[in-house]
């Protein structure tokens, strides 16, 4: 489903210059859902953003679906568009919007006809159990509450691929496996790959697989369920640079 | 209509800063439509003076204004009478007067003066309304005076010059249409100001018969054709000037150059203050939007990841800006109406302008489709200001805006 042979990235920050990812590979079939874990400044975040094409500067080949990344800026908004979802640390829902709308977002922007758009944010909303506060702006809801809408709001388009970043970092226990549950239990039905950067052992638990970044390099590749095919791709792929 | 209610509810978001810029808006706008409403008052006050005082179209004699005459009213009109009765059967005619523009000598017996004479019907006085301000006495009715003697009406600088006041007896003596001297005794009916100084000293009014008899003539200099709307003096001109090829008729504005000195005075004074207020709205709004940028560069960032396009993002902070602009406008349009309005009753005088004794209302002509066009303009101001600010804002990669704090 998703492919990356040999993705580097560097940035300067004054005279230095960063490496913050040394030649990364790996596979993740579709449905699965993998856990990318490693201290701050490993590359997760990185990872995720070249994973999720909202950063076209690397080197390296990105596949999705066995068709190669495009690099026209155009071609990868359409593709977020249409393939992609996304789960923040933050939620990052918009103000403005009722929880309702904020699902809906992703849908308008697919131009989906009226009826069939409040069929599936009904039923999204209704999955994640918000249909009472549909009609709720973000600054009403809980922190879990708003992440289960953009949990929502990430799945409702049905994506192939959800990238989610430290998306229980700001919850508490009993709301973090709430959160956990829901992003399993709704990718498992909408079959979407999960790409999930974080530091939450309760979410590492619960992932296919898990591997760990360390300084720009993949360190470990762990089966986190059973010892099924090899999700991540091997460990000692290094960029040359 | 969605997306223009996600508009409102964002320039909501923040209050004070959505206000005071809405309000700046406001005041512009107001400030415009005030400012250009007083030009539009002066301007169409001008026009009515202009077309009062000589008449919305004037006929003469081709050569009237053209060539210089060697003797009084060479280049006059003769037999006007059946021109007259011809013209107004017109229904869009109000009156047609007959005037002579003479000139000679006056004197008290003591002391002599040049004067700048119109020979008019009593009718001028009635058509004209209160054109004239009058000190003392009264205006000409076309009847003889005492004594049997013909009347006068004269200017306060020359019944002063003259020492007369209404029921004196004064002398006009001036050049016949065959270049001899004839004079004739009159008594003076009344005193007037027209509120031009130079004119003041100069200008009298008689009857238009005793001006012929002391021309010794029966032509008259032009014949003014008052019409009941000023608007429709263009198409009259046009059909006059096919009706009556062998004269010149001449439209109001031709010869009303004190209203188009104003008027171009005006335009320019105005128009730099429009383009200053005009200014000063774009770089209030992009000041405005540049900030809610900044601060909604997250959400930026939010969109772009989940497939706006730089276009939909924009659009929404084009939205937010024409809202403003928009409420501002109406708002501004409002504050406009009410200083109209607040200016009618109070009656604010100003004070006279260069060239005048005589001070004018101060008013704004309220325009709708100014008020229109000026809000058209500045929502376009403030549009302009947030693509300008909501493109620098979207040129921010996704993940810098993402991680924008």
């Amino acid at each position: 489903m998703l492919r990356f042979d040999h993705l580097c990235k560097s940035y300067r920050t004054g005279p230095t210059e960063v490496h913050a990812l040394r030649g990364v590979s790996g596979s993740i079939p579709a449905g699965a859902s993998v856990a990318l874990c490693g201290p701050s400044g490993s590359g997760k975040t990185t990872l995720l953003n070249i994973c999720g094409l909202l950063d076209p500067s690397y080197t390296g080949e990105l596949y999705l679906n066995d068709r190669k990344v495009p690099t026209d800026a155009r071609a990868r908004t359409r593709m977020r568009r249409d393939r992609i979802g996304f789960i923040f640390q933050c939620y990052n829902l918009i103000p403005v919007m009722t929880a309702f709308e904020n699902v809906e977002y992703p849908l308008l922007m697919l131009g989906l006809s009226k009826a069939e758009r409040y069929k599936r944010v009904a039923e999204m909303i209704d999955g994640v159990g918000l249909a009472k506060h549909a009609c709720l702006r973000p600054d009403q809801l809980s922190g879990g509450q708003q992440q289960r809408v953009a949990i929502a709001r990430a799945l409702v388009k049905q994506p192939k691929l959800v990238i989610a970043d430290e998306p229980t970092a700001n919850l508490d226990t009993a709301t973090a496996h709430q959160v956990i549950d829901l992003m399993r239990d709704l990718g498992r039905e909408v079959g979407s790959t999960f790409l999930i950067a974080t530091h939450d052992p309760r979410m590492t638990g619960r992932c296919d697989r898990v591997c760990t970044l360390h300084d720009g390099l993949l360190a470990e590749d762990q089966d986190a369920l059973e010892n099924e095919s090899t999700v991540c791709g091997p460990k000692e792929a290094v960029c040359a640079g | 209509m969605r997306w223009l209610i996600f508009a409102c509810l964002n320039v909501i978001r923040n209050r004070r800063r959505s206000l005071l810029t809405v309000m700046i808006a406001a005041i512009a706008m107001a400030a415009i439509l005030v400012g250009s409403g007083f030009a539009l008052f002066t301007y169409h006050s001008l026009a009515q003076k202009a077309a009062r005082d000589d008449g919305n179209l004037i006929i003469t004699n081709p050569h009237f204004f053209v060539k210089i005459a060697e003797h009084p009213l060479q280049y006059g009109l003769d037999h006007f009478d059946g021109l007259r009765s011809k013209l107004l059967q017109d229904n869009d005619v109000r009156a047609v007067l007959p005037r002579i523009h003479f000139s000679g000598l006056v004197s008290n017996g003591d002391k002599t003066s040049t004067f700048i004479g119109l020979g008019v019907e009593p009718d001028e006085f009635r058509v004209k309304g209160p054109f004239l301000d009058l000190l003392a006495g009264k205006v000409l009715n076309g009847k003889q005076g005492k004594d049997g003697l013909p009347e006068v009406v004269m200017a306060k600088g020359l019944a002063r010059s003259m020492n007369v006041k209404p029921g004196d007896g004064i002398t006009l003596l001036s050049t016949t249409t065959d270049g001899a001297l004839n004079a004739i005794d009159f008594v003076v009916r009344g005193v007037y100001s027209t509120g031009v100084p130079a004119l003041d000293n100069r200008q009298l009014y008689v009857n238009l018969d005793t001006a012929q008899s002391l021309l010794a003539t029966k032509k008259i200099s032009t014949l003014s054709v008052y019409l009941f709307d000023i608007g429709k003096t263009a198409e009259k001109l046009t059909r006059y000037q096919k009706l009556l090829p062998r004269l010149l008729v001449t439209p109001w504005w031709k010869h009303a150059f004190y209203y188009h000195s104003v008027r171009s005075l005006y335009n320019r004074i105005f128009g730099l203050l429009g383009i200053i207020l005009v200014l000063l709205v774009f770089f209030s709004i992009s000041n405005t939007m540049s900030m809610t940028v900044t601060e909604r560069t997250r959400e930026i960032g939010t969109m772009s990841a989940m497939g706006a396009s730089r276009s939909e993002i924009i659009r929404n902070f084009v939205f937010e800006s024409a809202f403003i602009g928009g409420v501002g406008s109406i708002l501004g349009a409002l504050i406009a109406a009410l200083m109209n309005w607040g200016l009618l009753q109070l009656d604010f005088q100003m004070p006279p302008p260069p060239g005048s004794s005589q001070s004018y209302p101060l008013l704004i002509e309220f325009s709708v489709p100014l008020a229109v066009a000026v809000g058209l303009t500045l929502t376009l101001v403030c549009i302009l200001a947030a693509l300008n600010a909501a493109h620098r804002g979207c040129r921010m990669s996704v993940t810098d805006a993402l991680s924008h704090v």
